[in-house]
């Protein structure tokens, strides 16, 4: 893929204030921080802390927590910035770090215990598809997504995890797999399972 | 062609089929409108979930590596400047040769602040304390009744289980304690008086524009009044908030006094503990203990049995002290009767405004000693003495952000609001004793009030280190995200404020912009803590 596309793709800066390099390209900021310039990692940070943050707020369970993995991830990011390559846009890149971060929180607490254990993809998953309207897609309201995060956040962490890397972090199947250490199906079976689970969640008259 | 798996359209819909398999599906959804369906309900679902989880809930950070626009060098100019002209108006003020008849009108003398304070609690005292007992009233009714519903409700839907029904208990029990009539007599009126033929078997809480007693309180008084007098007896203490406080009579236990005048004329049991304006024990006096207070004027005409230490502005003494007396101040006159059991230390600002008569008699030592003069800064116990306040700042700051490392990294990071904590500290620097009182006045109230002072007290000493950690980060430009980070700013941030604060006036401005700066930001990352997070 074209790396100086991927790196065109950057989302708005939310803050405006005296920085400098705040008009520049994402492309020569991340040339600057791979040079160990300390503004451009500032202004990395000052373009995505809210992003990371908020894929750590969902991973992990309290803000705390969540403020301490996103200064992990930029401290971190110091050094990591040169491996960045340009072969994924840095938005998905910087999110697989943080993701990264907040599952070897998740490790760590565990003890060692697998966090994320294997799923077959067996035979509930064969079925034909029915065509049944999902309780997720007639969401409109922004109480009903304030829902949908909520029954989110009270999935089991080997549902919620994977499907907040897809659908937050907008990391792909491979990638996910990667990160949690298992193989790509096992990733495929999780995230559908998640889906259907939150489905049932949502469906009317469940609490 | 056999339909396609739900499954295989998930992973379609999320771009993970291979793409020969992605084109036959495709050729499938031209022909299938089953399968059609099936990947647009999958579409829209996804649609959802990212649309949902983009939008987020709650606190992203307020940019905590990089403070961005909300201190910046004009709102540190505006506070330099607002601090010199501070520092200006105030030496200007001190230069100025003030009759000693309006001393009390100074703001920087202690007795001008002294009066300050009176004028304000007095405000409270004689306007606020009808509504501090109704408050406790009206908060005890209304606690008694929600309790009421909510055990009605849990009864009606079978849910209260045995240890519910337990605290529901212990909880009506407090609050029907608390309400008025139990344990304390509150009597609130413009004039609130015990007759000389009654006796009050309770403690009595009074609250009005003059409170008089002139019978009998088997209890303590505690009273807030413009005036509070005492002609007959108190078996307990006197706590006694008033503007004026008149002891003609008894008390057998102590006083503990905050009133802008305290005249005791009778006969004290134990001891006085006060900070007040003028303090005059009167020659019909007597303390039956000592006295330990702080005050602008003191006159002690009357016994006093034990020792006496007293931070005072002036002080004259004309009778008989027991034990030691110990003045911190700036004039002491001992006359001709005045004899001291024991020694006599003084620090005072000027040898010329000790006068100590030939008839004084003081049988221990004679110690007085300049305060002025006593280069603070030439002794090395100083600068041991702060660096131990500074290691124990550290040392908390080390705790603190080991235990709490994201409290105090957001509650440094809110200083950072700047105007907007500053007023808040402001309102949470005077609100909360207020608060305080009005809880402690409710019997279930008390203990809340006692966590709530305990808090407050730390939260006024942990201001300093969130303002330091503050300014460090700020001065050093670090990043401040990592625990290293965090405490070589506090260092900093601590060291500069500590030699500020050596800066005469100036020095307490500061301090007082820290604490109320501190005190804010802690109150915001409370709030924020506290309230419900739609993921958790």
């Amino acid at each position: 893929m074209d790396a100086k596309r991927n790196m065109a793709k950057e989302p708005q800066p939310r803050e405006s204030g005296n920085r400098q390099l705040e008009g520049l390209g994402l492309e020569s900021v991340i040339a600057r921080a791979q040079g160990r310039d300390a503004e451009a990692l500032g202004e990395i940070y000052h373009r995505y802390a809210r992003r990371v943050f908020g894929l750590c707020r969902y991973l992990l369970d309290s803000r705390e927590s969540a403020e301490d993995a996103t200064s992990e991830v930029f401290v971190k990011l110091q050094r990591s910035v040169e491996s960045y390559d340009g072969s994924i846009p840095f938005p998905r890149w910087l999110l697989r770090v943080a993701g990264n971060q907040c599952i070897d929180v998740l490790r760590r607490r565990q003890r060692g215990l697998k966090v994320f254990v294997e799923v077959e993809s067996e035979s509930a998953v064969i079925d034909a598809a029915s065509p049944e309207p999902s309780p997720l897609g007639a969401v409109i309201s922004a109480e009903e997504r304030a829902k949908v995060r909520d029954s989110i956040a009270r999935l089991p962490e080997n549902y919620r995890v994977p499907l907040l890397l897809r659908y937050y972090g907008e990391l792909s199947y491979d990638e996910i797999a990667q990160e949690l250490e298992l193989d790509r199906n096992n990733v495929a079976a999780l995230i559908f399972r998640a889906k259907k689970e939150l489905r049932r969640r949502m469906a009317p008259g469940s609490k | 062609m056999e339909c396609y798996s739900e499954q295989m359209c998930a992973l379609a819909v999320d771009g993970e089929l291979a793409p020969e398999e992605a084109r036959r599906l495709r050729e499938h959804l031209a022909t299938c409108r089953r399968c059609r369906e099936v990947v647009d309900a999958l579409r829209a679902e996804n649609r959802v979930l990212s649309e949902s989880l983009n939008e987020l809930p709650e606190e992203a950070p307020v940019a905590f590596a990089h403070s961005g626009r909300s201190w910046v060098w004009g709102d540190l100019a505006v506070m330099a400047a607002v601090l010199a002209l501070g520092t200006i108006t105030t030496i200007w003020f001190h230069q100025l040769s003030i009759p000693a008849a309006l001393e009390w009108f100074d703001p920087f003398s202690s007795s001008g602040r002294t009066n300050l304070l009176f004028t304000v609690s007095e405000q409270i005292a004689t306007g606020g304390t009808a509504m501090l007992t109704d408050y406790a009233a009206v908060v005890g009714f209304v606690s008694l009744l929600l309790l009421l519903g909510w055990g009605a409700l849990l009864l009606g839907r079978g849910r209260v289980r045995q240890r519910g029904l337990g605290l529901l208990l212990v909880l009506l029990m407090l609050v029907v304690l608390s309400l008025p009539g139990f344990a304390l007599e509150r009597r609130h009126a413009e004039f609130v008086t015990v007759p000389a033929n009654e006796t009050v078997d309770d403690t009595l809480l009074a609250a009005g524009n003059t409170v008089r007693v002139e019978g009998v309180i088997n209890g303590d008084l505690l009273a807030f009044g413009q005036t509070v007098e005492v002609r007959g007896t108190i078996k307990g203490d006197l706590i006694s908030f008033g503007k004026r406080t008149v002891v003609s009579g008894t008390v057998e236990g102590s006083i503990y006094d905050f009133s802008q005048s305290l005249d005791v004329d009778g006969q004290l049991g134990h001891s006085i503990y006060g900070w007040v304006q003028s303090l005059r024990l009167n020659n019909r006096g007597h303390v039956g203990e000592g006295i330990v207070v702080g005050a602008a004027d003191v006159t002690l005409e009357g016994d006093v049995k034990r020792s006496a230490s007293i931070y005072a502005g002036s002080v004259d003494v004309s009778s008989s002290i027991g034990r030691d007396l110990t003045i911190h101040g700036g004039a002491l006159t001992l006359t001709g009767t005045a004899r001291v059991g024991g020694d006599l230390s003084a620090r005072v600002r000027k040898l010329s405004d000790v006068h100590i008569d030939d008839g004084a008699t003081i049988a221990g030592k004679r110690d007085i000693q300049l305060k002025v003069g006593d280069n603070k800064f030439a002794h090395p116990r100083f600068y041991f003495h702060q660096a131990i306040w500074l290691g124990a700042a550290m040392l908390v700051g080390w705790l603190g952000v080991i235990l709490f490392p994201g409290f105090f990294r957001a509650a440094t990071q809110a200083v950072g609001s700047g105007w907007v904590s500053l007023g808040l500290g402001v309102a949470v620097l005077a609100g909360v004793p207020v608060a305080l009182i009005v809880a402690a006045i409710t019997l279930v109230g008390f203990p809340l009030a006692l966590m709530s002072l305990a808090a407050y007290l730390a939260a006024i000493y942990l201001a300093k280190i969130w303002v330091g950690a503050f300014l460090g980060r700020i001065l050093l430009k670090s990043s401040g995200t990592t625990k290293g980070d965090w405490m070589l700013g506090l260092l900093v941030g601590l060291l500069i404020l500590t030699v500020v604060g050596f800066i005469p006036y100036l020095g307490g401005l500061v301090h007082f912009g820290v604490v109320c700066l501190g005190l804010g930001a802690f109150a915001v990352e409370l709030y924020r803590t506290a309230r419900p997070v739609a993921t958790a």
